[in-house]
């Protein structure tokens, strides 16, 4: 399964390797000779946040540098507002045992997320859910669409009222389901995001969290955890919440802020981090086949947190 | 009132001697060419991580690692907490100070302090890069550690 996503990969536009023929001679019919040179590019959408964590509208290229695999990339070849305009949203939301106190305040969350009809069209939202106990035969075990393309209808939203929380938590292998899922949906110019309510604990995956974050890697999705474990305290299940949020260019909503604030903040920094988002393209620095660390510095001002995905896989063509 | 008006005095010459100091050629100029996340220097350890009980250095954190090229020589020098920056300007300037290299952020009056890892003359560093670029050019499918760019001499 998992090798099938490093081939999507190759095939997705969000950041593309693209690898044009090796250097080679060739005449044609006439006797000119023709030349054919190699390219590789390298592209990464990315956003910054200020001091006060709030996306910063216009940068220019010289505001950052690109660190490839330690390599610093000061020369780009390319640098552009985002043509994303618009978002394809997936809600997965934890029903399991550890966060069944919590679950009733997530469904509101997620219902709040469904009714804002100007943000999102009614095809572009999802609501899937995992652990809990209306997750058919095999009690909660397999994640569970709860809607999709009509999440609006009141059959929809009284599903998703219906839900109850119970069981064990499956979280790596329903956002291998989720990333695959939104995949399924994909369209040029639209952000997929998977925004997850969950504790971070997981307790009877098939998959790793490593598996499931290269998933969300392969797949380009972003996304954008809400913690709903105990405020307060640094869990495993927080610690993993923010790494995988970090590692695919969105974001981390704390306990405390999950409490505060309702789904709609979330929606709205979402949104907002769509409408900031660049693009930047450069010369792959190296062609060390495999996995390319890549994190965005600031040049001048370090106050500047640049957000994108901080890794690659670079393939050479022909393998 | 005396410790006070002391206290501006030293502020101000601190700031003014930090701000003059790019005028007058203190700093020096150089180009972070490298970055990465590696461990943090033992000196920076407090006494009871470096020699406490095992539980007490158990959380290890990152600290950044950049690779400063000068006309001269190049400079790996180790921040002193993960989230300790160098701005990755075409050209930042820095200074010395009791064995630390300082580095100047945008905002004159501050300076950012380094640890100096190691040191190497840049023709002597040149030439193990232009020996790794060979590597990865004659194996390009095979991975290369280039990290080692300054301790492949060891």
């Amino acid at each position: 399964m998992l090798a099938h996503w490093h081939i999507r990969l190759a095939l997705l536009a969000f950041f593309t390797l693209t690898s044009v023929l090796a250097a080679e001679e060739a005449s044609d019919a006439s006797g000119v000779p023709t030349y054919r040179s190699t390219v590789s590019e390298v592209r990464v959408t990315f956003f910054a946040t200020d001091e006060n964590n709030h996306p910063v509208a216009t940068l220019t290229k010289s505001d950052f540098a690109v660190v490839d695999n330690e390599r610093v990339v000061r020369n780009f070849r390319s640098f552009t507002h985002s043509d994303e305009t618009s978002l394809d949203v997936v809600a997965l939301v934890d029903l399991s045992e550890s966060v069944a106190p919590r679950v009733r305040v997530a469904m509101t969350d997620v219902l709040q997320l469904v009714a804002r009809e100007q943000s999102i069209p009614d095809d572009n939202i999802a609501v899937l859910s995992f652990g809990g106990t209306s997750g058919g035969a095999f009690g909660g075990i397999h994640p569970a669409i709860l809607c999709s393309s009509g999440c609006r209808d009141s059959d929809s939203v009284s599903r998703l009222l219906a839900v109850k929380s119970g069981g064990t938590t499956p979280l790596f292998d329903a956002l291998i389901f989720g990333a695959d899922f939104i995949l399924h949906h994909r369209r040029a110019g639209v952000r997929p995001v998977i925004i997850l309510f969950s504790d971070g604990d997981d307790t009877i995956s098939l998959h790793s969290s490593r598996e499931a974050l290269e998933a969300a890697l392969d797949g380009g999705v972003l996304i954008y955890s809400v913690d709903m474990g105990t405020s307060g305290n640094q869990t495993s299940g927080s610690a993993f919440l923010r790494q995988v949020s970090e590692a695919t260019g969105g974001r981390y909503f704390s306990p405390r802020f999950s409490k505060n604030d309702g789904a709609a903040t979330v929606l709205n920094a979402v949104l907002e981090d769509l409408r900031a988002s660049y693009v930047v393209t450069y010369d792959l620095p190296s062609h060390q086949a495999g996995s390319h660390s890549l994190r965005l510095l600031p040049t001048h001002n370090l106050n500047l947190t640049f957000h994108s995905r901080n890794s690659y896989y670079y393939e050479p063509s022909g393998h | 009132m005396k410790f006070t008006l002391l206290l501006t005095f030293a502020w101000i010459v601190t700031g003014v001697s930090v701000a003059l100091a790019a005028p007058l050629g203190i700093y020096q100029h150089g180009t972070v060419v490298r970055m990465r996340m590696g461990e943090c220097m033992l000196m920076h350890r407090s006494f009871i991580s470096a020699f406490g009980p095992p539980q007490a250095a158990a959380v290890e954190e990152n600290c950044p690692e950049y690779t400063l090229v000068t006309d001269k020589v190049v400079f790996l020098i180790v921040g002193k907490s993960s989230n300790q920056l160098v701005p990755l300007a075409e050209v930042i300037d820095f200074r010395f100070h009791n064995k630390e290299l300082a580095v100047r952020v945008d905002d004159a009056r501050k300076e950012s302090k380094f640890a100096i890892k190691e040191m190497t003359l840049r023709s002597e560093w040149e030439h193990i890069q232009r020996h790794i670029e060979d590597q990865l050019n004659d194996s390009p499918h095979r991975g290369v550690d280039t990290s080692l760019a300054l301790r492949s001499r060891e």
